[in-house]
């Protein structure tokens, strides 16, 4: 299984595919098939006014990222873990948690 | 929307630093075919060196980075064409190449930039010496004319005749 | 305390029409192409290099807009540019950065050429801030007003600021390139950690070239001493043009200069440099006299006030510990006795480093128009200097920076940490540095423990890269990661003044939570080591050696 995911062209911000398209919130992304992934991954990369460097990440079978990518996948997908910035922004923003730390 | 095709995939055309664009009469050769009557020849760069000594006529000489282009300076007179390989985008040896044969060897003739040439880069090129670009752009003489163009203000001399900020707000002084 | 009438003119360049046409010609290039990727002309590999010319990344979040401050100097009016920026476009914050520029982190693409427009009202743009070009030039944050200094940096950084603008052969170098250039006895700008670090003493320049960090750490071995300044830009002219032949081209982390000059020898290079520089046409390349002095013509003295009512300062001081506290702290001795230049801490407990909101901006403006002749710096430490500022003006100005919470007096001390965004923005970073230094600074948050412990540098990098200065702290923390899991490993001994020396790792790395309470046994026995409170850290640990503070830092690991 594997999540699909890139930049929204025109402001950067973290997008989620979802079976109807992309969304901001990580916990509505769509568990992929590896195929169904591999497919979509090529087609969002030819078609790159939309958004900007998709790129797949694999899943465990409990539906986290696998370890490696972990700690990068949770705060991209939840936003920054810091001060100023933190839980506010990420409510504001739609990033609830969709990574359990 | 439809996807943009990248410059990248534009068959390269050759085009003067005035914007026109010319049909290249000189030929690459490869190290192991000899030299006849075929027309102008561009030889490989150590092939050069081991050969122009014997040579009378004019010859073209491909550079690649890593080159030294000091070593060529016996043979100046001998060359008509100088072809200077730019294999990537990233790859920025060749501009070095490029002042050095204009600014401290004096080489005067034709001075070429090959390979990966993109319209990005062109304006670097001119302020480098180049005066052909074997460039690859949907429309690759407007790419030259407006490189040109791009800048009105420049910060140092280089090999073109551009003067620096610094002598045109002393100029007269 | 009577208020001291100063006039808010900052002594800093000014563009003319050349730097005004020059930003004007790159913004409506960017602009155009902006428009022709949101039309989807070109694609995101033939925009990607162009945007990131003009300093717009794609990173974790969102894109990150990177703006020059040329070697760290500001107006109060940029300062407030800034501020509206943080506003308008971004999250209402800016965050400031080791090599002294600003970043905002939540830009729009779309916005990023009205930014730029913006940001050109105000003599400032955002090129050359990456990509493999001649980066920002860097200095010292009190050229100009430090007691020590002996020559000022900054017209020389100018004059490299212009030659370095889009420079035609050394755009496309093998790796992006930094210069720093100090002026005092005590090196600020930490020049040995950089690919060419220039110090300026009466008799020219001492030239190093060769160092920084990374992956590979290297002090700049020195490669000619007394260059004439006149000659300064062909000698760095022969310096780049030697390294853009033969720099590795083949390894993107064998590619920066420090590797070319190991690999050659100080020696070699520097013969090299030589050759070149003799085949230069100098003139060409030097700017004239006539363009030297222009430059140095901006930056005469401000208008100091006289006078100082010392009886005043002292009540102030008596009255109001914190005040004392960060008059101690938080100046730096400046030419004239009756001037201090003030560091304005961006590191206050439980906040990220180098955070500014918006509102701090303009309270910063605010008091370096009232207080501080209208100019500002950003220190590599990531801090906001006000380099000349009455005494008589301080205690005014500690109340309403203190009001705003830019009152921290914490300059040089542990708390005063380095960071650099690491992973919560950061697309390169492995690990997370802000959260830790959050942490650190919850730790020590006891101001009397703080000043007891006296001048020690943490600086935290959140990958190899080294952002964040970890070779060169005298705590040094780099996070890496292991299976998806944080860990942190502790250096020792590192400086970057001018006695730079790299820190060395020790033992295995810690766990985030590890960290504070590894680091808290470490200045613990340092307080218990110490022949006397003069003797800071780094001095102690040079004494003792690095073993017994190493095996205190894993005592529990």
């Amino acid at each position: 299984m594997k999540l699909l995911t890139a930049n929204r062209l025109t402001d950067g911000l973290t997008l989620w595919y979802s079976g109807s398209g992309w969304v901001e919130d990580a916990a509505e992304a769509t568990k992929l098939s590896d195929d169904d992934a591999d497919a979509l991954l090529i087609e969002w990369k030819l078609r790159e006014t939309e958004v900007v460097a998709p790129y797949l990440i694999p899943l465990t079978d409990t539906g986290n990222p696998v370890q490696r990518e972990h700690v990068r996948e949770f705060v991209r997908a939840n936003g920054p873990t810091i001060g100023q910035t933190t839980d506010a922004v990420a409510k504001e923003h739609g990033r609830t948690a969709i990574f359990e730390e | 929307m439809s996807t943009p095709k990248a410059n990248s995939t534009y068959d390269a055309q050759l085009v003067t630093n005035a914007g026109d664009v010319i049909p290249n009469g000189w030929r690459l050769l490869a190290d192991d075919e000899t030299h006849g009557v075929d027309g102008p020849v561009v030889l490989g760069f150590d092939r050069a060196l081991r050969e122009l000594d014997g040579l009378n006529g004019h010859y073209g000489v491909r550079i690649n980075p890593g080159d030294d282009v000091r070593l060529l300076e016996p043979f100046l007179d001998k060359l008509t064409v100088i072809e200077v390989a730019f294999p990537g985008f990233r790859d920025g040896r060749g501009y070095s190449t490029a002042r050095i044969l204009r600014e401290d060897l004096g080489y005067t003739r034709v001075l070429r930039a090959v390979g990966d040439v993109l319209r990005d880069q062109l304006f670097y090129m001119l302020r480098c010496g180049f005066d052909e670009f074997l460039v690859k752009d949907k429309d690759p003489a407007e790419a030259v004319t407006s490189a040109a163009k791009r800048f009105s203000t420049t910060y140092q001399g280089a090999a073109d005749s551009a003067r620096p900020a610094w002598a045109l707000r002393h100029a007269g002084v | 305390m009577p208020a001291t009438t100063q006039a808010p003119t900052p002594t800093m360049y000014k563009y003319d029409a050349f730097d005004h046409a020059f930003v004007r010609d790159r913004n409506k290039e960017f602009a155009g192409q902006v428009a022709r990727r949101l039309a989807g002309e070109i694609t995101e590999d033939q925009f990607k290099p162009l945007r990131l010319m003009n300093g717009l990344y794609l990173q974790l979040h969102a894109y990150m807009l990177r703006i020059a401050v040329p070697y760290g100097v500001l107006s109060s009016k940029q300062m407030r540019k800034f501020a509206h920026i943080a506003r308008t476009y971004d999250r209402d914050f800016g965050h400031f950065t080791t090599r002294q520029n600003l970043q905002f982190n939540w830009i729009k693409l779309a916005d990023a050429p009205k930014i730029l427009e913006e940001l050109a009202e105000v003599e400032m743009h955002a090129l050359q801030t990456s990509g493999n070009c001649i980066r920002n030039t860097t200095t010292d944050q009190f050229a100009g007003a430090a007691r020590d200094e002996v020559a000022d940096p900054r017209p020389w950084a100018e004059v490299i600021r212009q030659w370095s603008s889009n420079h035609p052969e050394f755009t496309f170098l093998p790796r992006k390139f930094k210069i720093a250039i100090t002026g005092a006895t005590k090196d600020r700008a930490a020049i040995r950690v950089h690919d060419i670090g220039l110090h300026l003493k009466p008799s020219g320049f001492d030239v190093y070239v060769g160092g920084g960090m990374g992956r590979t750490p290297h002090v700049a071995p020195v490669i000619k001493r007394d260059l004439n300044p006149e000659q300064l830009l062909s000698y760095l002219e022969a310096c780049l043009r030697v390294y853009n032949r033969y720099g590795r081209r083949d390894n993107i982390y064998k590619a920066r200069i420090k590797i070319l000059v190991s690999a050659l020898g100080a020696e070699e290079y520097g013969r090299q440099v030589e050759e070149e520089w003799s085949r230069l046409d100098k003139a060409k390349v030097d700017a004239p006299a006539a363009e030297v002095n222009r430059i140095k013509s901006f930056f005469p003295d401000p208008a100091f006030v006289d006078g100082f009512d010392s009886a005043a300062f002292e009540r102030a001081r008596t009255a109001d510990a914190g005040f004392a506290r960060w008059v101690k702290n938080n100046t730096n001795p400046h030419k004239r006795d009756n001037h201090v230049s003030v560091t304005i801490s961006l590191k206050p407990t439980g906040l990220p480093p180098g955070d500014a909101s918006s509102a701090q901006m303009d309270v910063m403006a605010d008091v370096a128009d009232a207080y501080g002749y209208g100019e500002l710096r950003v220190s590599h430490e990531q801090n906001i200097i006000l380099p000349h500022v009455a005494k008589n003006d301080l205690y005014t100005l500690y109340e309403k920076l203190d009001a705003a919470g830019l009152g921290t007096a914490n300059a040089g001390k542990i708390t005063d940490m380095i960071a650099c965004p690491g992973l919560d923005y950061c697309s390169l970073a492995n690990a997370r540095s802000i959260p830790l230094a959050q942490d650190i600074s919850q730790r020590f948050e006891d101001a009397k423990l703080t000043d007891q412990i006296g001048d020690l540098q943490i600086k935290i990098s959140g990958c190899i890269n080294a952002c964040g200065h970890h070779h060169v702290g005298h705590i040094g923390i780099l996070g890496v990661d292991k299976q998806g899991i944080e860990f942190y490993q502790i250096l020792l001994g590192g400086r970057a003044d001018e006695k730079a020396a790299l820190g060395q790792i020790t033992g295995k790395g810690l766990s985030a939570e590890a960290v504070p309470a590894a680091i808290e046994r470490v200045v613990r026995l340092y307080l218990d080591l110490r022949t006397s409170e003069t003797e800071r850290f780094i001095d102690t640990l040079e004494r003792v050696g690095r073993d017994a503070f190493a095996e205190a830092l894993h005592e529990h690991a």
